[in-house]
């Protein structure tokens, strides 16, 4: 069973299906497919990160998107990143760039005028250079997650939407879980994989297990469609803003607030005039484009930025995939097979994810990401 | 347009239009229902039906009664998508003033 019906317990699903019979996977979800991270996120897909765990899992990530883009049919663009640097970053961005060669992710420090290339409009005033990402693309959440869904139905895979899981249930010796707790009654299961985002913690402490996952509000924007300007996502390392044009034409717009972990994701009457603040300094056209749209999120934040992957030790039979501090959407089909992997074969398949399993912040082993944006 | 649209939409008989904005027709909306759609926020993010500059104004109480009438439950079984700010576009340097 997977708790969960956004990108994580789709993709987990879908690399389920491929080993075992489909008609023993039912994924649930609290509302309707989607409807927590993944349709909220800023489609970008990347990795340029700064540790091996991250950039390794994403570079194999990235290599399961172009292909299930390409054997579902759905679309991906490889519109790169773009991060724009001031002086004073730069030292510690050549040491990334570096990290990034070394695990095979082409990213290089480029200067004003290929920036200017990539991006005619652009002021070259507000920034000293950049780094260029050619590796990264953009996806369509809401085909991805209706091509998936329509791809595990067809399976045989069940698909229960507005069932929500409030407890999960451990047998007699209290040491495998056998069941869960549903607003639509009891189903029993035999390995439950936890991709619940937000709700994840909160399940986890119904068998006496502590996470540490602290959902992060986060607020992002959409304008009107336009003709297209530029095809990267451009990051303002400075203002841990970012800005992106998505397939439509519209462009999404993040801009980090101080905010609080556990606090309440609401509309804040200043984020709009941060925002706007921010990309009118880098495109003289930005004050007149029309605002459509702007919603509100979460990331589910790790004390290290990193998910947490795999089984639980002392539970038998729970599997976590969560805490993705913002990358759950770029991740979900390396989730996905990692996952699997765990729950048939007990190992991940890729030895940094192991690195990332729920006992590493008890044993002080934590892997810190510097590289978290929006 | 996306695939998933493209197969949707593929033979457009039916003239009378649902969501203007996005140009998205009754049959559009009937097909969406036979592959599997039971809710509004799922026709809403097949079809991007609501997402237009109008935000749903005209759309969502037409997909509303669509689906009611469709899936034979009442109206406010349906759960409407959340109402999202500045409700009519707005341009950025009002932001800003």
């Amino acid at each position: 069973m997977i708790v969960g019906g956004g990108i994580s317990g789709l993709f987990t699903a879908y690399f389920l299906a491929n080993r075992v019979d489909p008609e023993k996977i039912l994924l649930v979800e609290r509302s309707y497919i989607g409807s927590g991270s993944t349709l909220r996120c800023a489609t970008g897909i990347r990795a340029s990160f700064t540790t091996e765990e991250h950039i390794v899992l994403m570079k194999r990530s990235i290599e399961y998107w172009l292909e299930l883009s390409r054997e579902l049919g759905f679309y991906l663009r490889r519109g790169g990143y773009v991060w724009l640097l001031q002086e004073e970053h730069l030292d510690a961005f050549k040491e990334y760039s570096q990290l990034h060669n070394r695990f095979g992710v082409p990213t290089r420090i480029v200067d004003r005028e290929f920036v200017a290339e990539l991006v005619p409009s652009i002021n070259q005033d507000m920034f000293a250079a950049a780094l260029h990402d050619p590796l990264a693309m953009q996806a369509d959440p809401f085909e991805v997650i209706h091509t998936l869904t329509r791809f595990l139905k067809s399976t045989g895979v069940k698909i229960q939407e507005f069932t929500e899981v409030t407890k999960l249930v451990l047998d007699h010796e209290r040491k495998n879980v056998e069941a869960v707790v549903t607003n639509k009654g009891e189903i029993p299961a035999e390995n439950i994989v936890v991709a619940a985002g937000t709700g994840t913690k909160n399940l986890l402490k119904s068998v006496g297990v502590d996470a540490p996952l602290e959902p992060l509000p986060k607020h992002i924007l959409i304008t009107m469609r336009y003709r297209r300007l530029f095809d990267p996502l451009l990051i303002d390392w400075a203002s841990n803003s970012y800005i992106v044009q998505s397939r439509y034409g519209g462009f999404i717009v993040g801009a980090e607030l101080a905010e609080n972990t556990s606090g309440e994701a609401i509309n804040r009457i200043d984020y709009m005039p941060h925002a706007v603040r921010i990309w009118s300094k880098f495109f003289k056209w930005f004050p007149k484009v029309y605002i459509l749209r702007y919603w509100t999120g979460y990331y589910v934040m790790t004390p290290d930025h990193h998910p947490v992957y795999g089984p639980v030790e002392g539970v038998d039979g729970v599997y976590i995939a969560a805490g993705f501090s913002g990358h759950g959407f770029m991740l979900g089909p390396v989730t996905g097979y990692v996952t699997s992997r765990w729950v048939i074969d007990g190992d991940p398949g890729i030895a940094q994810a192991k690195n990332l399993m729920l006992a590493r912040f008890t044993m002080g082993r934590l892997i810190r990401e510097k590289a978290v944006i929006g | 347009m996306g695939g998933e649209m493209k197969k949707i939409r593929m033979c457009r008989e039916h003239p009378a239009i649902v969501c203007r904005c996005e140009d998205i027709t009754l049959e559009d909306i009937e097909k969406a229902i036979e592959a599997g759609c039971n809710n509004v926020q799922c026709v809403k993010t097949m079809l991007r039906l609501s997402m237009g500059p109008c935000q749903g104004r005209t759309c969502i109480p037409l997909i509303v009664r669509i689906l009611a009438r469709r899936l034979g439950k009442n109206p406010e079984e349906l759960h409407v998508p959340s109402s999202r700010p500045p409700l009519v576009p707005l341009q950025a340097e009002l932001f800003c003033r």
